[in-house]
């Protein structure tokens, strides 16, 4: 995967581009200070629907094969920038951007020649299961076949293969062919995982994945999270500060509509300068 | 709290009044229809045809399962494409036209439908009373039903789904048919359905293009004019005769039977197409 941008950017007529590496301020408590390789990033970013801008000026970065938190109030716009990131927005009347948005160096909005091609790199999990009306094995080989993931012979053990992943299989191995709205919430959310696993995806964005979870799934979810970010880079929206605070490694604080603050998670929780990041990481905003 | 009760029971009652509404005239209709045949059910009405103010109703009954089974063939596929293509790409300066010529149809009497074309095909084309005149003259009736029916069904899908599809990276077609379909395909159906039963209803449409005949179908699409219950009842109830009554009634059963006949089979259909659906809940 890594190789293919690679060939594809050096391919592409603008040269390769290499990132401004941000260095954090090195604290005692916190470790080295860690450098940010970023997989996503968005400059000068403005978004908004009809005469009104949602996403004021927002220029940040999220660093690559880590879990990164959205927070922010109600309504500080975290949803739309999320759905910036994989170009979703555009189903939506009366949007508009200007900035840019790169995937491994290339503007999303611009070079690439097919918006599919983007929502496959930029996979999504909504804020509730949302399965296909078809059957559960389906619901992860439709991807396989749309994007040619394997060939045709190799779908069945694909999907097996993808169910396992998201612990699943035990649970639904035996009725493939039924229909997934019998799952539970919870398995049907893992069920959307893997579906968006399965089409190899560098990133996924998560919009609050565990709100309509019990405790059980979301601490599967959670798990299954912090596993992945070995091989995919995950942004995640929630509103859940300790969810913030178990599972993610950089945290992007927007107020709104505008940045207020991106940093490692530790040092955001320990030492945030901003009062309003302050009032929300220990509850008294929310 | 007491006044609340009293609103509440208010309320009861008046939905209650506005269920009666509906209920009552149906119920009485169907058990006219069935005191008044009840007498005259034979085979004979079934397997013979009709001659003069007497006989059978053969040849209406199969008209009509010819007549819906062509209308079926007609409307079904430009109405429900035609809904598709009003839901999904409403964006496009087609459908505007489209949606545009769509409320202009419905909004026309059917007895001007049946005129129009009357005039342009029965005798400008020279086709005569036909099976096709008619087919025609009922498609146009309903196919803006239909459309609207579907486009309706596909806009309830939830935007949760239809996201989910191009959040994959999915094609838009195949969203359409394998996440936004089998939700819509209920909605679908009952519009088909009803559209088929306004087709069985009508009859003004079809004096003008369809006409009549005592005899059988034929394969003829042209040139040959065909029986359809409707007809037997609206002209046999206006003769004297208890004979013609009867037939009247009797017509007007079968065209009751044929209608459950249609609920089930749509309901059939239904059932076995939305098995990944069917504990879907939006
Ligand atoms: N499609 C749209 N059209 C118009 N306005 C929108 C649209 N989507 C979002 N907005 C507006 O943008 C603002 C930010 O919404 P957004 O959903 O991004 O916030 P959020 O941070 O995700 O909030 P929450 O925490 O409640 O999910 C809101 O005021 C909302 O009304
Ligand atoms: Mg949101």
């Amino acid at each position: 995967m890594q190789n293919d941008l690679t060939k594809n950017r050096s391919n592409g007529q603008q040269p390769a581009e290499t990132f401004p590496t941000a260095v954090s301020p090195l604290q005692a408590e916190t470790g080295p200070a860690k450098e940010i390789i970023s997989r996503v990033r968005t400059t000068g970013l403005h978004v908004g629907f009809g005469p009104r801008e949602i996403i004021h000026d927002i220029s940040v970065e999220f660093p690559q094969n880590q879990v990164t938190a959205l927070l922010g109030p109600t309504g500080s716009g975290k949803t739309t920038l999320l759905r910036t990131l994989n170009r979703l927005n555009e189903m939506s009347s009366g949007f508009w951007m200007s900035g840019r948005v790169d995937l491994d160096g290339r503007d999303i909005y611009q070079d690439f020649s097919d918006v599919r091609e983007v929502r496959r790199a930029v996979g999504m999990l909504f804020q509730r299961p949302n399965p296909f009306p078809q059957s559960i094995e389906e619901n992860v080989a439709i991807g396989l076949r749309a994007h040619h993931i394997v060939p045709a012979p190799q779908i069945h053990q694909e999907v097996e293969r993808q169910l396992i992943n998201v612990g699943l299989w035990d649970a639904v191995g035996d009725k493939l062919d039924e229909s997934p709205f019998g799952l539970s919430g919870g398995q049907q959310q893992l069920l959307c995982l893997a579906r968006t696993l399965a089409v190899r995806p560098e990133v996924i964005l998560l919009d609050e994945p565990t709100s309509s979870l019990d405790p059980i799934s979301t601490q599967r979810v959670e798990d299954l999270v912090t596993r992945l970010k070995e091989k995919v880079t995950i942004i995640m929206v929630t509103h859940n500060v300790q969810q913030a605070a178990r599972i993610s490694d950089y945290i992007v604080f927007l107020n709104e509509g505008s940045l207020v603050e991106a940093n490692w998670s530790r040092e955001m929780f320990i030492n945030t300068q901003n009062h309003i990041v302050e009032d929300f990481l220990t509850g008294r905003m929310g | 709290m007491r006044r609340q009760h009293a609103v509440d029971i208010f309320m009861w009652v008046l939905c209650g009044i506005a269920l009666a509404l509906v209920i009552l005239p149906a119920v009485d209709i169907i058990l006219d229809v069935l005191i008044h045949s009840a007498g005259s059910w034979s085979l004979g009405l079934l397997t013979t045809t009709t001659f003069g103010e007497g006989g059978g109703l053969l040849n209406a009954w199969t008209g009509t399962l010819v007549l819906m089974f062509l209308l079926f063939l007609l409307a079904a596929p430009i109405g429900v494409l035609g809904g598709i293509y009003l839901a999904e790409y409403s964006s496009l300066r087609g459908a505007r036209i489209l949606r545009f010529a769509s409320e202009m149809l419905a909004g026309v009497p059917s007895i001007v439908v049946g005129y129009v074309i009357y005039l342009v095909f029965v005798i400008v084309f020279g086709w005569s009373f036909s099976v096709l005149a008619g087919v025609l003259a009922l498609t146009i009736m309903v196919t803006p039903y239909i459309m609207k029916s579907t486009e309706a069904a596909l806009n309830q899908v939830p935007s949760n789904l239809r996201e989910g599809g191009s959040a994959l990276g999915l094609s838009h077609s195949l969203t359409i048919r394998r996440i936004l379909l089998p939700i819509a395909l209920p909605g679908i159906l009952n519009g088909l359905v009803v559209a088929e039963a306004i087709g069985m209803g009508e009859t003004a449409p079809l004096i003008y293009t369809a006409g009549w005949s005592n005899s059988l179908p034929t394969l003829q699409l042209i040139h040959q004019p065909i029986g359809y219950l409707t007809y037997a009842v609206w002209t046999y109830i206006n003769q004297p005769s208890a004979q013609a009554h009867q037939l009247a009634y009797s017509a007007a059963a079968l065209l009751l039977i044929f209608l459950l006949l249609l609920i089930g089979l749509s309901r059939w259909v239904g059932t076995r197409a939305s098995r990944y659906t069917s504990r879907f809940q939006v």
